[in-house]
């Protein structure tokens, strides 16, 4: 399966929506799509969802002898896989660019900014040391991949908890996790990458772009910074001009966020812990739940089709006085405190006679007022409503 | 257990107790004959539906769309080559549309579409074994509403199901629209909408209200649109 096209007229409709400073889901421009972190049920197993991107991450890990080059060190890979679920064109088991660059960028941000203490996950020196390897799976690709992958991969390696393990001169026992307390791995600092794209060659520079934004994007600014706001990774995709101020003034910014999202993770982590402590059952049912329809997608609909909708609701709730012009003339009022209900009032508001707003500062003590009697000798046939 | 009508049936459910007409059930999309007597089979996802006196179909949230002869769609053009084009509509084959095949396109006269562009077209041809062919023009070699689109609107991808929905006559939600702004909208049959107002800000209100409306069961949207009339 290939990929779509992105047409002209959507290329063009961005880029024009993005001159009158507008994104199409409403976000402004450095505003970030919703974050979620979930843990399952196993140590090191995370779901994340950026809007409507979402990344599966797992850590697993086995003893393995280490590099020559660095006996004493444990191993970490980072390994990022694109599979037709997250979108049709991406085929599984290829190297493609984006592959490519998914898995430099988590490996530059996580492993070579050295956020694993890799040598406490050393057994023996030149012979077993710990292997973990983190798996992050794409579940669905809405754009910006690299920043829901690599929360996922950093809040998994965060979640995870290894085997204990016992030496006895050359043998080597690894305990159950029911046996002994799994040991959780050091984590010096907690590099996230946070992305920028950048259209109209480095005017606009938006924040968490969509599938579309990336696709129109001139180029794609990815930044990894830790909660010390020290860049442990920049990657420039893509040709655009781009002066050095704008892009010390995008690390800026993206600092502050990553700080949100490093707080976000820990605060996740802590209630994960507190309800395992507690013994409750952890698994994704609850962000599945959630993560179901929009709510309040009736609510834009009739907000789009019209703005006077609002208004017309008040105006069925408020105090309404009516006088008719039958033989009979006696007032109505539809309000909840006097007994009417508002089936008399609308055939006259469809007719559309005489009806006027008063403004709604007038209070409610105003309304009792005018109900007497003697006003409705003065106008038969007339509606009016007040706020 | 054997599903009734209005249920969510998943492939491999098994509908027993037809009904019938002179010994014929009609069966739609979704529905296989099962080697039992009166019973059939489901092969996709999604709500059974029933319309006496003997028709059955599966209506599910379908995105994949499936050509069928005499469709109007609205494609992509994706590659250019010679006299021939390939659309891109959304099935999993592209579909040829000839250069030729426009209102008044001779061999020196060619309209000029670029890649990326999109246009809207009827499928002349839908087989299985063969790639799918657009034309522009009706039989009369007039393009009536067909042709390429301009390149001022957005188009955006919504699920089949929505699209029937969008089409029923019974269906107020375009009316309404229209009530409130002034837009020209080609809906597809493969799902592919393309919307163009007069200015920006109405185009993206328009995506919204049809984003939302997809959400919606048709139910509500109507309650809506009746409340605003």
């Amino acid at each position: 399966m290939r990929e779509s096209v992105i047409t002209n007229c959507e290329k063009k409709f961005i880029i024009k929506n993005l001159e009158e400073h507008r994104r199409l889901d409403g976000r402004a421009f450095d505003e970030f799509r919703d974050l979620s972190i979930d843990f399952g049920r196993d140590w090191g197993c995370c779901y994340v969802s950026l809007g409507k991107t979402r990344v599966l991450a797992q850590v697993s890990c086995e003893i393995q002898q280490p590099k020559s080059s660095r006996p004493s060190e444990g191993i970490l890979s980072v390994n990022v896989e694109l599979n037709p679920l997250g979108a049709p064109h991406f085929e599984p088991n290829r190297q493609t660019d984006l592959f490519v660059i998914l898995n430099r960028i988590l490996e530059k941000c996580i492993k070579d900014s050295k956020a694993v203490d890799l040598e406490s996950l050393c057994i023996k020196v030149n012979e077993k040391v710990w292997a973990f390897r983190v798996d992050v799976n794409v579940l669905n690709h809405e754009g910006n991949i690299i920043d829901c992958a690599s929360i996922a991969a950093l809040a998994a390696l965060a979640h995870f908890r290894r085997p204990d393990i016992t030496c006895d001169g050359e043998d080597t026992i690894i305990h159950s996790y029911s046996e002994r307390d799994p040991i959780h791995t050091v984590i010096h600092h907690y590099p996230v990458c946070i992305s920028y794209a950048i259209f109209n060659e480095g005017d606009v520079i938006v924040a968490d772009p969509t599938l579309l934004e990336e696709g129109v994007a001139d180029a794609n600014l990815i930044i990894g910074l830790n909660g010390y706001k020290e860049v442990c990774g920049l990657h420039l995709g893509g040709k655009a001009f781009l002066d050095p101020d704008s892009i010390l003034r995008c690390t800026t910014k993206a600092a502050g966020r990553a700080n949100i999202v490093i707080q976000h993770i820990k605060k996740v982590l802590a209630e994960d812990s507190e309800k395992r402590n507690k013994g409750i059952v952890i698994g994704f049912e609850s962000a599945l739940s959630s993560s179901s329809a929009d709510i309040n997608s009736l609510e834009k609909l009739s907000l789009c089709l019209d703005n006077w909708k609002v208004q017309k609701k008040d105006k069925k709730e408020s105090v309404v006085v009516t006088v008719e012009s039958n033989s009979e003339t006696h007032v109505d009022a539809t309000v909840e405190s006097l007994d009417e209900s508002s089936a008399v009032l609308l055939p006259v508001e469809e007719n559309g006679q005489q009806v006027w707003n008063v403004s709604s500062s007038e209070s409610d003590s105003d309304v009792e007022m005018i109900v007497p009697q003697s006003f409705k000798k003065i106008k038969p046939s007339s509606t009016i409503c007040i706020d | 257990m054997p599903a009734t009508v209005g249920d969510f049936v998943v492939p491999g459910d098994v509908i027993a107790d037809l009904n019938s007409l002179n010994g014929v059930t009609l069966t739609g999309p979704g529905l296989h004959s099962h080697e039992e007597h009166n019973c059939l089979l489901v092969t996709r996802a999604g709500t059974l539906c029933f319309k006496s006196p003997n028709i059955y179909w599966v209506e599910g949230l379908q995105k994949r769309y499936y050509p069928k002869k005499g469709d109007l769609v609205v494609g992509i053009v994706t590659k250019k080559a010679g006299n021939i084009m390939k659309v891109d509509i959304g099935s999993s084959e592209l579909a040829c549309l000839p250069l030729l095949a426009f209102e008044g396109a001779t061999k020196k006269q060619k309209p000029d579409l670029q890649v990326g562009d999109v246009v809207y077209a009827r499928l002349l041809s839908a087989h299985r074994e063969m790639e799918s062919e657009l034309v522009c023009v009706d039989s009369y070699y007039k393009a009536g509403k067909l042709g390429p689109l301009s390149s001022d609107g957005f188009v955006m991808t919504i699920n089949l199901n929505f699209v029937n929905r969008l089409l029923d006559f019974n269906c107020p939600l375009l009316h309404t629209l229209g009530k409130k702004y002034v837009f020209e909208v080609a809906i597809g049959m493969n799902g592919k909408v393309w919307i163009n107002s007069h200015n920006v800000n109405d185009t993206l209100n328009l995506m919204i209200a049809l984003l939302a409306a997809e959400q919606e069961s048709i139910d509500n949207v109507t309650k809506v649109c009746r409340q605003l009339m």
